[in-house]
């Protein structure tokens, strides 16, 4: 019986998948909010370099953004960095909980709306991605 | 910029919201007082039967008399008004912003569609502007309260074009085209926008009087 490399075939793969989710994982090279969440989306999805928006933003303190959860109401104490957004905000609605959209929504353009800088109309933040 | 793009999503939507229901309840309320006041014996005729038959007719493309004389004018109109409701109901940016403000949200028509439909509004305008120019019936009875409604809608649908395509400043384009929509609902109940409340007691009306007096039909 002729050997299938179905075993080494499958090893490389699996390199290959560390290589390629390494890069894909790193914030550097974010350069739009993640829509994985989402089963599809409408429009683009919105620009957002993650280091440089937060260098621009002087934030230095992750759970501005990466909040937590206390008693269905948002808590800003836990830093919650890693955890996709998706993980909690579910892109469909469940009693007590913020879809996904509405989040998203809510953090960048309440806290560009509360700071006056940054995008707030439909059309600055769900644009063509800056050509790196 | 961003201080009015924040007054125009806030105070002035709330003000611009509270203006159009409270004018309209009053416009209503107050309209029927003068009717009831100077026109009691009409208003004794009205006649639902009569006038939602009559309504029923008006409300179908090219279901009255009316609407056959002049069918480029009647396919316009249609047009016109069902993009004119259908797209600030339910585009996905104006759903979008209740969703973030308020939570609350609603099923949004596909985006192309919702553009497509814009621009039939905003053509829709400029054939109007047209006819109140050239047509010399038309013209003699245009007031100026007739070219601001037209460039108020136009204004806003324009805006909302031009902002969605991402054409020109889009904080400018947007907040413009926000203070656009927010003027054109407060003259909803003040100008003669007020088509949109009294509308259907006009045609209620004459339909009562052609239908119970008259025993003829009016469409």
């Amino acid at each position: 019986m002729k050997r299938t490399p179905l075993i080494p075939l499958a090893l490389l793969l699996l390199v290959a998948a560390v290589f390629l989710a390494v890069p894909a994982m790193s914030q550097q090279d974010m350069t739009t909010v993640p829509t994985e969440g989402f089963k599809q989306t409408t429009r683009l999805p919105a620009v957002f370099a993650h280091d440089a928006h937060n260098e621009k933003a002087a934030l230095a303190d992750c759970s501005a953004c990466h909040h937590g959860e206390k008693d269905g109401k948002r808590d800003n104490s836990a830093d919650t960095s890693g955890i996709p957004c998706s993980d909690c905000h579910s892109a469909q609605a469940k009693p007590g909980k913020t879809p996904l959209m509405r989040a998203f929504h809510r953090q960048c353009m309440g806290c560009h709306m509360d700071k006056q800088k940054g995008p707030v109309t439909c059309g600055d933040c769900h644009e063509p991605a800056p050509k790196k | 910029m961003h201080a009015l793009f924040n007054l125009a999503v806030g105070p002035l939507a709330w003000l611009a919201f509270a203006l159009f229901i409270l004018g309209s309840a009053y416009r209503l309320m107050a309209m029927r007082a003068l009717a009831l006041k100077k026109d009691a014996s009409f208003v004794a005729y009205i006649s639902w039967p009569h006038a939602l038959k009559s309504l029923a007719h008006w409300i179908t493309p090219f279901g009255a008399l009316g609407w056959r004389e002049n069918p480029g004018v009647t396919v316009v109109t249609f047009a016109f008004h069902i993009c004119l409701f259908l797209v600030p109901l339910f585009l996905m940016g104006h759903i979008a912003l209740f969703d973030a403000f308020h939570g609350w949200s609603w099923p949004a028509l596909p985006d192309t569609v919702a553009d497509t439909l814009s621009i039939v509004v905003v053509a829709a305008c400029l054939y109007f502007l047209w006819r109140r120019i050239a047509v010399p019936e038309v013209r003699f009875i245009t007031r100026t309260h007739d070219w601001l409604v037209l460039a108020l809608v136009g204004a806003t649908f324009l805006t909302g074009v031009l902002a969605y395509h991402r054409i020109g400043d889009n904080l400018f384009m947007t907040t413009l085209h926000i203070l656009c929509g927010e003027a054109m609902l407060v003259a909803i109940p003040f100008t003669r926008l007020s088509h949109m409340l009294f509308g259907f007691f006009s045609r209620g009306y004459i339909a009562s009087e052609f239908g119970s007096v008259r025993h003829a039909k009016d469409w």
